[in-house]
């Protein structure tokens, strides 16, 4: 059975907004990223584990906040203090993570359902970012994370490649939409292709 | 608007918090017979000074934690933000 996903319905392919006389390639692209299973983990307070020993498909859990550690497939955010978010296109990593972290130490939920990702890439991803968001653009690098507001509705920013400004955008899966359209008006000054 | 040094995240805009009252009252002590007028004071009175106040606020955008804000309720300066099991 294939799942319907947040935006199945909303997002529209094409070239929307100001694109006239711009080359393509140079447009905004917004997709919206599908089959990503994210889950949440939570050490308890009374885990005995040393975090810094522990490593998810080779990736340790950062302990900086906004820190993100990746590689080709997965992603672990830090969202709060002993509470990360991975984000893998691996079909079987929750089974990884229930393996390498025990249950008794560490709440797991898989919300991949719960979650509408949309990913904003181009040139002028930050630009988009900055109209509905508080947080200094300037100053967010590669691989970086925030828990954010934007236009008072509550996103995760990853931030995944520089060479374009690319971010993968998380939000509640009930604010997809209407985030989706608070994003796309916000391009269309700039013109974008929804892929 | 006001920028609130998170003590997990760092500086943030005021957007991302949400305000959660009074960070002086405490609870009486479980299981101690108290006055109705104690409990009264407890549940609903709240100092509402002009000037200094320890507060509690909430990230609720960012890191989802409480932590303590002490600020002037006049100016807006904000003094220290604190983690809940630190003291000003």
């Amino acid at each position: 059975m294939t799942a319907i996903t947040p935006l199945e319905f909303i997002h529209k392919k094409g070239i929307f907004g100001d694109h006239h006389k711009k080359n393509e390639s140079d447009l905004l692209k917004i997709s919206e990223v599908k089959n990503l299973t994210i889950i949440q983990v939570v050490q308890y307070k009374k885990s005995e584990v040393n975090i810094t020993e522990v490593k998810i498909d080779g990736l340790e859990f950062p302990e900086q906040n906004s820190n993100v550690t990746s590689n080709k497939d997965t992603r672990i955010l830090w969202s709060a203090p002993r509470t990360w978010l991975i984000l893998s296109n691996k079909e079987n990593i929750i089974d990884i993570v229930k393996k390498d972290l025990k249950e008794k130490y560490f709440a797991i939920t898989d919300i991949s359902h719960s979650r509408a990702v949309i990913q904003i890439k181009g040139m002028q991803a930050k630009e988009v970012l900055k109209k509905g968001s508080p947080i200094n653009f300037n100053e967010f690098d590669l691989n970086r994370c925030v828990g954010t507001v934007f236009h008072g509705i509550t996103i995760v920013i990853d931030s995944i490649s520089n060479d374009p400004d690319t971010f993968n955008l998380l939000t509640l899966r009930s604010f997809g939409e209407s985030f989706y359209h608070h994003i796309t008006d916000s391009a269309l000054e700039f013109g974008y292709v929804g892929v | 608007m006001l920028e609130i040094k998170c003590p997990y995240c760092g500086k943030r805009s005021q957007n991302e918090f949400s305000y959660g009252g009074d960070a002086d009252i405490k609870r009486p002590e479980l299981g101690k017979e108290i006055s109705d007028k104690e409990w009264d004071d407890f549940v609903y009175f709240r100092k509402n000074p002009r000037g200094k106040h320890l507060e509690l606020w909430h990230h609720v955008a960012g890191c989802r934690q409480w932590f303590k804000v002490s600020r002037d309720t006049s100016t807006h300066e904000i003094f220290k933000t604190l983690k809940l099991n630190e003291e000003l």
